[in-house]
C-alpha cells in the first residue's frame, strides 16, 4: 500500500498551507500559523484533543471556514480564488466525511434523493452519473433497497457508507474524514477501513484523517500530524512519530492510550492540569504550562516548526528540548 | 476514602471468596413497536469484594442495562426484570422500590458517561456534595459536611477546593465535573462503585488524568467496583477481572490478564483480532462480519453462532451454558474445550 509518492516528485502538492491563521471574533485563535502539505494520493493523519484546530483546519480545507491569514492552495492554485471562481467545482474536489454520519443525512428525505441531490446541484450528465452511483452502491456493499429507506431505518454503519457514498459520486480528489470510525464498534471499524484503502488504490484519492483513534491513526495513515492548542506541534512519517515522538505533548498523548498487550505497554505520562484557553493560550510555547520536562526558556521564547535535528526526512517538531520526554518501554 | 474497618482491596482476596454480589440468570426485557426485545438473556456473573470487574462489550450487548439493573433504574418500556441478585445476601430484585431507594446512594453508588448531565445544572458543587453526606450522615452539620466536602475535592486531584466548592457545573470543564461526580460517589461509601463508560467523553490526556485517579482511589477504596467500557486496553490496564458480554449475555469471564492473554470464546478471539495494535500497514484490518442479532428475536441458541466461524449444529441447539476452563475463567461456548 502506497501512502506516499516518491519525494523527488516535482509535482506541487495536493494540498499547501502556508502560515494557515483563523481568529474568530478578534480573540479566539483557533488556528495559528499552521502549514503542513499534504501529496497526492498521501492519507494525513491529523490528531489532536479539544481546542487542538483540528476541526478548522478540516473546515477551511473544504471551504467552509475562511482563513484570516495565510494560504490555502488546492493543485497549486489559490483555494479562495477557486471558490470565487466556481464553487461548485471546487466542492467536487474536495468532499467531507463528516463525523456524526446520521445527522449529517436529512431526515426528511429517502437516501436515494440524498444521493441524488449533488447529482442535481452539480449539474452532473445524469446518465453517467447514476451509473456511477450505482456502481458505487455496489462497492461499498449497500443494498439497492437502501435507496428508498430514512435515516432512520438504516444502521450507524450504513449510514457511514452512505456519506461516503455521497462523497465518491463526485469523484474527488480529495477527502477530509472526520472520525471515521467514531461511535462504530472495534468489530466493524476495520471493514470502513479496509474499504477507504481499498478506495485510495482503486480511485487514486488523497485523504486527511482525522482522528482521536490513535491506533487508526497509526495503521492507516502514512504521515501524521499533532496539534496542541491551534498549531502543529509534531509531524512524522507515522511509523516515527509513534516508535520515537520528538515532542513532549505527542509522548504524552501516545502514552494515554493504554495497549491490551502486555509487551506494547509504555509508562504512563500523566499531565497536569487542563487543556488552556485558545482565547488565553500561554505565553512562550503553549504546551509548557503542563509540560513535563519544560525549562525557563519554554515560557518566554514560542518555539517555531522545525526540522528535527536528527535529519530524518519529513520530520518537524516545534519544542525547544525535542525527545526530552522517553515513552520507555 | 477508606471503609473504616473493612479490610483493604489487596486484603480482600480473590474472588473465589464469597463474592459481593451474585448475579444470577438476570432477564431483562422491554416493549418495543416491534416486540418485545431481549436486553438480557439470562446473564449471570460475581462481582468479587474489593476487585475491579471491567464490563466490556459492544453495541448491543447489555452492559449498561446491567448496571441500570443494579441499580434498579429502568426505563419504563420495561416488562420484565426476574431473576437474582444477591448483593451481601440480600437480593435487590426482591425489594420494594422504597427500600431499594435506601440502597442507592448509601450502599451502591454510580459514575456516569456524560457529568454534565449527570450533576444538577442549578446547583453548585458544595450543595452536591452536602446533599450527598446529609443523605449518608443523618444530621451532620453544616460546617462538618463542608469539611469533608472540602477534603473530597482535594482527593480527587482538585486544587483550589473552595474555589470550586462554588462554583456551578457549566463553570467546570469536563474533567474537572468528572472529578466532581468521583468525589460524590466516594462520599456515599458505598459498597459497591458503578463506573459507566466514565471516561470515554473526555479528551485523552484528561481521561488518562481520571484513569490515573480511578487507579490510585482503588488502593484505599474497600469495596468492589465494575468499570463498564467499550475501550478493552482501559480495562487491561485498570481491573482485575473482566466480563465480556455479547448480545444480552456473558459469553466469557475471569481474570483479566488471563482472558485477555487466553481467550476462550470466538467473540472475546474475535473482537481482539479486530483491536488494531499492530503497526502492519500492510496487512487487511480485520472485522466480525454481519452484525449484533436482533434483541426482538428470541433466544433459543447461541447468540453468536450467526457471526462464528466455528458455529455447528450444536451451537444452534441450545443455549450455552457457562462453564470452567481455568481458575476462575468462565466461557459460554459448547466448542470451547476443543477448540483451545
Amino acid at each position: 500500500m502506497n501512502t506516499t509518492r516518491d519525494s523527488q516528485t516535482l509535482q506541487p502538492p495536493l494540498v499547501a498551507m502556508r502560515g494557515l491563521s483563523v481568529v474568530f471574533g478578534g480573540t479566539v485563535r483557533a488556528l495559528e500559523d499552521v502549514s503542513l502539505e499534504i501529496r497526492e494520493g498521501e492519507i494525513v493523519g491529523l490528531v489532536g484533543e479539544s481546542g487542538s484546530g483540528k476541526t478548522t483546519l478540516c473546515r477551511v480545507l473544504v471551504g467552509l471556514t475562511t482563513a484570516t491569514e495565510g494560504t490555502v492552495e488546492v493543485g497549486g492554485e489559490p483555494l479562495a480564488a477557486q471558490l470565487a471562481r466556481d464553487p461548485l467545482a471546487f466542492r467536487r474536489r474536495v468532499q467531507m466525511l463528516l463525523q456524526d454520519a446520521v445527522a449529517s443525512l436529512s431526515p426528511r428525505m429517502t437516501i436515494g434523493k440524498t444521493l441524488r441531490e449533488p447529482i442535481i446541484i452539480h449539474d452532473l450528465p445524469r446518465e453517467a452519473a447514476l451509473q456511477r452511483l450505482e456502481q458505487i452502491l455496489r462497492r461499498l456493499g449497500l443494498p439497492p433497497d437502501v435507496l428508498a429507506k430514512f435515516p432512520h431505518q438504516i444502521s450507524g454503519g450504513q449510514a457511514r457508507r452512505v456519506g461516503v457514498a455521497r462523497a465518491l459520486v463526485m469523484q474527488p480528489q480529495l477527502i477530509v474524514a472526520d472520525e471515521p470510525t467514531a461511535g462504530l464498534d472495534v468489530s466493524v471499524q476495520g471493514e470502513l477501513l479496509n474499504l477507504m484503502l481499498d478506495l485510495q488504490q482503486e480511485l487514486g484519492l488523497t485523504y486527511l484523517l482525522v482522528s482521536h483513534n490513535l491506533n487508526v491513526i497509526r495503521r492507516v495513515s502514512g504521515r501524521t500530524a499533532v496539534m496542541y492548542l491551534g498549531q502543529i506541534v509534531e509531524e512524522a512519517p507515522t511509523q516515527q512519530l509513534f516508535d520515537k515522538p520528538a515532542h513532549p505533548y505527542t509522548a504524552a498523548l501516545l502514552s494515554t492510550n493504554p495497549a491490551i498487550d502486555p509487551q506494547r505497554r509504555t509508562r504512563r505520562i500523566v499531565l497536569q492540569g487542563e487543556i488552556p484557553s485558545v482565547v488565553n493560550p500561554p505565553s512562550g510555547c503553549r504546551f509548557h504550562t503542563r509540560c513535563p520536562v519544560a525549562q525557563p526558556r519554554c515560557s518566554v521564547e514560542a518555539p517555531a516548526l522545525e526540522a528535527v535535528a536528527d535529519g530524518a526526512p519529513g520530520r518537524r517538531v516545534r519544542c525547544h528540548f525535542p525527545f526530552s520526554l522517553d515513552l520507555q518501554r | 476514602m477508606s471503609m473504616g474497618a473493612t479490610p483493604t482491596a489487596e486484603a480482600a482476596g480473590s474472588v473465589a471468596a464469597t463474592p459481593l454480589v451474585r448475579i444470577t440468570n438476570l432477564r431483562l426485557e422491554a416493549s418495543t413497536p416491534r416486540g418485545t426485545a431481549h436486553i438480557l438473556r439470562g446473564v449471570s456473573l460475581d462481582i468479587g469484594r474489593g476487585r475491579i470487574l471491567g464490563v466490556v462489550g459492544e453495541s448491543g450487548s447489555g452492559k449498561s442495562s446491567l448496571a441500570s439493573c443494579l441499580m434498579r433504574l429502568l426505563p419504563t418500556n420495561m416488562t420484565r426484570l426476574d431473576g437474582e441478585i444477591r448483593f451481601d445476601g440480600t437480593d435487590l430484585l426482591a425489594l420494594d422500590e422504597a427500600e431499594m431507594a435506601r440502597w442507592r446512594g448509601r450502599r451502591i453508588a454510580m459514575i456516569f458517561q456524560d457529568p454534565m448531565t449527570a450533576l444538577n445544572p442549578l446547583f453548585t458543587v458544595a450543595t452536591h456534595l452536602v446533599d450527598v453526606l446529609r443523605r449518608r450522615h443523618a444530621g451532620i452539620s453544616r460546617a462538618d459536611a463542608l469539611g469533608r466536602a472540602r477534603n473530597a475535592l482535594t482527593s480527587v486531584g482538585i486544587a483550589d477546593a473552595d474555589l470550586r466548592l462554588a462554583a456551578y457545573p457549566h463553570q467546570l470543564s469536563g474533567g474537572m465535573r468528572q472529578r466532581v461526580m468521583i468525589a460524590m460517589a466516594l462520599l456515599v461509601e458505598p459498597d459497591l462503585l458503578l463506573a459507566d463508560e466514565p471516561t470515554t467523553a473526555l479528551d485523552a490526556t484528561v481521561e488518562a488524568q481520571i484513569v490515573d485517579l480511578l487507579d490510585q482511589l482503588r488502593r484505599k477504596f474497600a469495596g468492589a467496583i465494575v468499570f463498564i467500557s467499550h475501550h478493552l486496553g482501559l480495562v487491561a490496564q485498570l481491573c482485575d477481572d473482566v466480563c465480556v458480554m455479547y448480545g444480552g449475555t456473558v459469553v466469557e469471564t475471569g481474570p483479566v490478564a488471563e482472558v485477555l492473554a487466553r481467550p476462550r470464546h470466538p467473540y472475546t478471539r474475535a473482537l481482539l483480532e479486530c483491536e488494531i495494535e499492530s503497526d502492519d500497514q500492510g496487512a487487511r484490518l480485520v472485522s466480525i462480519p454481519g452484525e449484533v442479532q436482533d434483541p426482538v428475536a428470541p433466544h433459543v441458541a447461541c447468540v453468536f453462532a450467526p457471526r462464528c466461524k466455528y458455529a455447528q449444529d450444536a451451537c444452534r441447539a441450545g443455549v450455552p451454558p457457562l462453564v470452567a476452563v481455568g481458575a476462575q475463567h468462565m466461557v459460554a461456548c459448547v466448542r470451547a474445550q476443543e477448540l483451545a
